[in-house]
Formats: structure tokens, C-alpha cells, sequence
């Protein structure tokens, strides 16, 4: 904003030039751009409330055409059904999700933190080699990894067990970088005051530091539990048995052995598989839209 | 004089000293899973390579067979040219569509109007991919699916969505924007939000159009984050699976079938994994190679200041 004082003339010229942004190119261009967010917005939205909407019919309606994008009735038997029944034994793979995604979350904040506040607030020789490999393994897709680490998980003999979906995930150079940009704000001057004072680096670490970083954690915590929550390709490979499967691997199972009659169930199946994860980000949005803008712009 | 001098010193090195050891105990855990998880795997693969290892049997060295194979074996190249149809098309449509959304949204009026058009474009990357797909194999069925039925409301002819082989590659496409262009959303507009508004008053102020501001302002600025969506964006594609499997199952025959899922195939389901591994070496060196030719090439077009 240009202060009055500083010229005279400014706020005529700001005038002129608002109007013509309503000209009539620029009326026609900016309809098209709202015309386009609301289409895609719509694009977006529709197959969930689809979902939604089908996932509240009786099953005997759910191919229904026309469909119905808003719900036409209220009928909660399809998620009475899925909670209940025996067959899709939803609170159990619910359990299993939860316990794979919350260990390895715990895991990660706790590896990744340690190791980020070391790369970034110690110096130690080696360090900058270690962090490069942190960096690079970001690169290496899962799948260059995956019959190595089969292997791996098969000697340790921790085959169709949950801990070889958490232990890979114990730690992650996003992780370890997303953290380690969050230090990095933190004044230089906060840790020499504390040294001063006598404190040595565990307390500066856990007692300092670890608590003004917390929005960065809370960003790497919901990342981490979303990323474990929405695994697909882990559980296939190594998980056999059926009470041992999480959500996503047992979903799709069911769908496949279900067939089509049952769609409604399994639509209720998936709303209620994805809502945790919709209640964590709604709470956690600002740290997970920061997180992501911080990753994203400083490499 | 000289004494306090030595002492001064022995206790900067002593810190110096503790230092190090605390940077050492406090990256070991991360370290330690990195080296059994990450690059422990990267050289087994490596071994791997040269190997013949039937999953139950013990591995049998058979020099480079796994190479020629590699480069005689059709379905690979089928898959291969898959993944780069696939991975063409997703960069493309995420990255066009993320950065107009993040433009309109940065431009809403109202902060409320500006919380809602990002959440709504953001839902679906909080999604299970292998739920939702399941939700879109729903949708895209050619007899009783809604895509259909919304298209014949138009007087469009059903579409095969899935069992024609070129349509299954353009649905896993669609479902794969329709997923993460939120997630290239989020990344332009913190772009777009670290272009300081100075510079579109100073250039309003001299009489600039919407559109030039757009194309001189805007664009340039705009490049770095470009750059690291163009890479991530072409790299998370390369690797679609969960996406494919379940939404098309590779098919119909191979025509929609990823190097993700042929790597799975071969590995897990022929228990190859010797050229399992090998295959996904491959991808390494392709990834890699992608991602230097898109440094050397954003040096040309990225703008820094």
C-alpha cells in the first residue's frame, strides 16, 4: 500500500486500472476461471458425495439410476452392517490400522526429530555426507527396494506380522528434512543461551527445541499416519492372514469376493475407513498445508 | 596466563568433542533404519542382479542372463511404455490443473470462499488411492456405472472405460489427477504466495494488464515451484500402482499394466526374484536419469533471481 503522502496521484491511476479490470475481456476471462474452479470443484467432490449418498441406500437400490449425488434417504443399516457383521470384520482391520500407523508415527517423530536436530544444530564430521543420503533416498522409489527388502522382512521372519509393515517405516528422509528445515528456524542464540546455562544436548533437544518445532511434527505426524493408514502396496506383500489385514488390502479383498450386490456396504466400508484421516487433517490442515509448503519450496 | 590458556582450550575440545558424539547417538536410530531398510536393499538389489533366486530356492549365480533378458523381454517394454503414457499424461493434467486451481484460489474473494474451494480440492488426497479407486471402478463400469449415465445425459455413446485398452490407460490417468492435482495445488500456491504483491502494484500501478501481469509476473516467479512439482509429480507417477491394480487390474491383456505392477508380478507372483530385482534396478537408473535431464533442462527455463 503506497502511503498517502508519498504521491497524489497514485490512487486515481489504482482507480483507472480497477476499472478496467472490469472490462469486458476481463469479465469474460474471469467467468471462465470461476467457471472452470467450480466445475472442478464439482469434478471433485461428486464421486464422494456419491458415495456418501449410495453408501445410505438399501443395497437392493444401489445401482439405481438415475444416481443420486445427495442422499435420498437416511439409512444407516449398510454402516450397522459393516460394523457388525462377522464376515466384514471392519473393527478389526480398523485396530490393525490404527496400531501399524500409530507405532510407526511415534517412530518417526521420535528418529526423525533426533536425527534433524542433529544435521541441523550439531556439528560433527560425516554429518553433511549422512544427510545427503537422507536426501537421496527420497529419490529411490519403493519399488527398487521392495525384493531386498522382502527378503529382509523374511529372514527376520516377521512375514504376515505387523512389525514388518512398522519397522521400515520407523524413520524416512522426508521426514528427517521436513524437520530439519523446522530447526532451522529456530535463532542460533536459543542454544547457547541454554548451553550457558549448562544444559546439555538431550535437554536442549527434548526440553528446548523439540516443543517449538511442534507444528512441524504435527505436520510429519499426520503425513506419517496418513501415508501408513493408506498403504496398499506394504500389506499385499507381506501380510497373509485374514485378521491380520488392514483396512485398504481388506477392503478390496471383500469388494473382489463380495461381488456387486453388496456395493452399498462396501462404499459405507470406505467413508468410514477414510474418515479418520478426513478428522485428522481438518483439525491438523494449517501444519499439513505448511508442511507440504515448506518441503515444497526450500529444496 | 598460558595455563587458563591450555585449560580454554581443553574445554572447547572436550565440547567440541561432545558434540560430535551427541550429533552421532542422536542421527543413529534414523541411520541405523536407513542402512537395514534403505541401502542394505539397494545393494542386496544390486547382487541381486546376478542372480537366479526362485523365492524358496537358494540363489544361483548366473552372471548377466538377467540383463539379456531385460532387453528381449516384451512385456517389460510394454509396461515401460505404459508407465511413460501414464506418467506423460498425469504430469501434465496435475500440474496444468493444480497450478490454475492455485491461481484461482489465491485469487478468491474472502477467506471463507478461499478455506472451502481448498478444501474441496484437497479431499481427495487425504483418500485411501486403493479405496477410492474401488469407488471409481464403481463410477467408471460401463453397464449401470454413473459415468455412463452422465454421458449418455449428454448423447455420448458408453465408453468401455475400462476393458478398452486405450481407455483403461486414460482412466488410470483421470483417476490419478482426479487424486493428487490437489496436492500440486497446495504446492503452487505457497508459490504463488511467496511472490511478494509489490511487485503486481508496482506493475498495476504502471498500467500492466491481468494478462500481463499473469504472463510477466506470475509465470517467471513461478518457475522453481514448477520445477519441483514437474519432478515430483513425474516421479510419483512413474510409480502408480495401487491406482492401477485395483482400478483396472493392468488390463485388459497388459494395456494398462504399470512397471510397478509388473515388478509385483514378477516378483511376487512368478517369484523371479532375481529379475524382479533387476527390473527394478532399471527403474532406478531411468528415474535417476529422468530427474538429472529435468535439472539440466530446468536451467534453461526455470527463473532464479
Amino acid at each position: 500500500m503506497a502511503s498517502a503522502a508519498q504521491t497524489d496521484r497514485a490512487p486515481v491511476k489504482t482507480r483507472h486500472s480497477a476499472l478496467r479490470g472490469l472490462s469486458l475481456l476481463g469479465l469474460v476471462g474471469q467467468s471462465i476461471i470461476w467457471i472452470l474452479m467450480v466445475l472442478i470443484a464439482v469434478w471433485e467432490i461428486l464421486p464422494i458425495l456419491w458415495m456418501f449418498s449410495t453408501s445410505l441406500r438399501l443395497p437392493s437400490q444401489s445401482f439405481e439410476l438415475p444416481p443420486s449425488f445427495l442422499p435420498t434417504s437416511w439409512d444407516w443399516q449398510n454402516y450397522l452392517a459393516v460394523l457388525r457383521s462377522p464376515q466384514i470384520n471392519f473393527p478389526l482391520f480398523f485396530i490393525n490400522s490404527l496400531k501399524i500407523g500409530l507405532l510407526a508415527t511415534v517412530g518417526q517423530l521420535l528418529t526423525c526429530s533426533m536425527a534433524a536436530f542433529a544435521f541441523a544444530r550439531l556439528r560433527f564430521r560425516g554429518r553433511d555426507v549422512l544427510f545427503f543420503l537422507f536426501l537421496a533416498s527420497m529419490l529411490v522409489p519403493g519399488q527398487v527396494t521392495v525384493i531386498p527388502l522382502f527378503i529382509i522382512i523374511r529372514q527376520l521372519g516377521l512375514i504376515d506380522s505387523h512389525w514388518s509393515l512398522i519397522l521400515p517405516a520407523l524413520t524416512s528422509g522426508f521426514g528427517v528434512f521436513l524437520l530439519r528445515q523446522y530447526f532451522l528456524t529456530l535463532p542460533g542464540e536459543l542454544i547457547d543461551a541454554a548451553k550457558i546455562d549448562g544444559a546439555g544436548f538431550f535437554r536442549i533437544y527434548w526440553g528446548i527445541l523439540l516443543p517449538l518445532v511442534g507444528p512441524g511434527l504435527s505436520a510429519l505426524g499426520i503425513f506419517t499416519f496418513m501415508g501408513q493408514w493408506n498403504n496398499f502396496f506394504g500389506p499385499l506383500l507381506f501380510l497373509r492372514s485374514w485378521d491380520k489385514l488392514t483396512l485398504p488390502i481388506a477392503l478390496v479383498t471383500l469388494a473382489g469376493y463380495m461381488g456387486s450386490g453388496s456395493r452399498a456396504e462396501i462404499l459405507a466400508a470406505v467413508m468410514l475407513s477414510i474418515l479418520p484421516v478426513l478428522v485428522a487433517f481438518l483439525f491438523g490442515q494449517r501444519y499439513v498445508l505448511k508442511g507440504i509448503a515448506l518441503t515444497g519450496l526450500k529444496v | 596466563m598460558s595455563q587458563s590458556g591450555t585449560a580454554n582450550v581443553r574445554v572447547r575440545v572436550s565440547s567440541r568433542l561432545q558434540e560430535s558424539l551427541s550429533g552421532y547417538l542422536f542421527s543413529l536410530p534414523a541411520v541405523l533404519c536407513l542402512v537395514i531398510f534403505m541401502i542394505i536393499p539397494i545393494i542386496g538389489a544390486l547382487a541381486l542382479l546376478f542372480t537366479e533366486y526362485p523365492a524358496l530356492e537358494p540363489p544361483k549365480w548366473i552372471g548377466l542372463a538377467n540383463l539379456t533378458h531385460l532387453f528381449s523381454d516384451n512385456r517389460l517394454w510394454t509396461c515401460y511404455s505404459n508407465s511413460v503414457l501414464i506418467t506423460v499424461g498425469a504430469v501434465a493434467g496435475n500440474n496444468v490443473i493444480g497450478l490454475l486451481l492455485a491461481m484461482g484460489v489465491k485469487r478468491s474473494i474472502g477467506k471463507v470462499l478461499q478455506y472451502i474451494f481448498r478444501t474441496v480440492y484437497f479431499f481427495p488426497v487425504m483418500t485411501t488411492t486403493a479405496s477410492l479407486a474401488m469407488v471409481w471402478h464403481f463410477i467408471l463400469t460401463r453397464d449401470r456405472g454413473i459415468m455412463n449415465w452422465l454421458l449418455a445425459q449428454l448423447g455420448i455413446a458408453p465408453i468401455s472405460f475400462l476393458s478398452d485398452p486405450q481407455w483403461a490407460i486414460r482412466s488410470v490417468i483421470m483417476y490419478d489427477v482426479w487424486k493428487s492435482c490437489g496436492y500440486l495445488m497446495v504446492l503452487y500456491l505457497a508459490g504463488l504466495q511467496s511472490i511478494p504483491d509489490t511487485l503486481y502494484e508496482a506493475a498495476k500501478i504502471d498500467g500492466a494488464s491481468r494478462w500481463q501481469l499473469v504472463r510477466h509476473i506470475t509465470l517467471p516467479l513461478i518457475t522453481p515451484t514448477a520445477f519441483f512439482c514437474l519432478i515430483i509429480s513425474s516421479i510419483g507417477a512413474f510409480q502408480i500402482f495401487d491406482n492401477a491394480y485395483v482400478l483396472t487390474s493392468g488390463g485388459p491383456g497388459d494395456a494398462s499394466r504399470t512397471i510397478a505392477m509388473y515388478i509385483y508380478e514378477v516378483g511376487f507372483k512368478a517369484f523371479e526374484f532375481g529379475y524382479a530385482a533387476t527390473i527394478s534396478l532399471s527403474l532406478l537408473i531411468i528415474l535417476v536419469t529422468l530427474t538429472l535431464i529435468q535439472f539440466w533442462a530446468g536451467r534453461k527455463w526455470v527463473y532464479y533471481d
